[in-house]
């Protein structure tokens, strides 16, 4: 017996069966845990940023200290999935990519930043 | 969460201790005219220990991954009409035999 129309509005009104399970999904959910990427990669750009600057990195270097910060924090995100992306996200390219390049732009200002403060000045 | 943004600021302090060990020593690099190659190994490694506490306060103070499963057992779309009390159950329908056990259906 089918309960009556008590949908709410959190999931896709897509019909599913058991084969294309995952072609519809949670949206809201999808969208927290895309907010929750966003939020670590950010504060981690940032924290690498003033890093780099401590350290006083000067080129391509810090570029490089850059892409492994990003590496692991992308590691970290992966396991914080309990490395299961299909049941939190829908594809791997969300857990991996999203965010880097808007983390670029906080990490070089946070360099830039930290390196005055800690070398010119 | 209050754990994780404690940690968090921890980590941060302890990126500005370090930022001001590594002042002090530019300034005593100046005294002694030598070049600045590189923070000292204390530095360094209090640079590491910050590190870890920002990168641990930033994987658990947004919050937990929600399954994205339609599905799943926490995903349930389970609510009760409110009009709980227009809803009658004597009628012609208790002829049908009924599964037991049926979960609720979108």
């Amino acid at each position: 017996m089918a309960v009556g129309h008590g949908d709410s509005s959190s999931s896709d009104k897509k019909p599913t069966d058991a084969l294309n399970d995952l072609q519809t999904f949670n949206a809201e959910n999808l969208q927290s845990n895309m907010k929750v990427i966003y939020y670590s990669r950010t504060f981690l750009s940032i924290i690498g940023g003033v890093i780099a600057g401590i350290l006083g990195f000067n080129g391509v270097i810090g570029i490089v200290f850059y892409f492994l910060v990003m590496a692991v924090t992308s590691a970290a995100l992966a396991a914080k999935a309990k490395f299961s992306v299909h049941s939190y996200f829908d594809s791997w390219n969300r857990i991996l990519l999203d965010g880097f390049f808007g983390g670029l732009m906080s990490f070089v200002l946070f360099w830039t930043f930290a390196y005055d403060i800690v070398h010119i000045f | 969460m209050g754990l994780g943004f404690t940690v968090g600021v921890i980590g941060v302090l302890i990126l500005g201790h370090a930022a001001y060990s590594t002042i002090q020593y530019r300034s005593l690099l100046k005294i002694t005219e030598e070049e600045f190659s590189g923070p000292p190994m204390e530095v360094v490694l209090e640079l590491l220990v910050g590190l870890l506490f920002c990168m641990w306060a930033a994987l658990t103070v947004p919050g937990k991954f929600l399954s994205v499963h339609p599905h799943s057992d926490e995903n349930r779309v389970v609510s009760l009409p409110e009009n709980v009390d227009f809803m009658i159950f004597n009628h012609r329908g208790r002829a049908f035999s009924s599964e037991v056990g049926l979960k609720l259906k979108h």
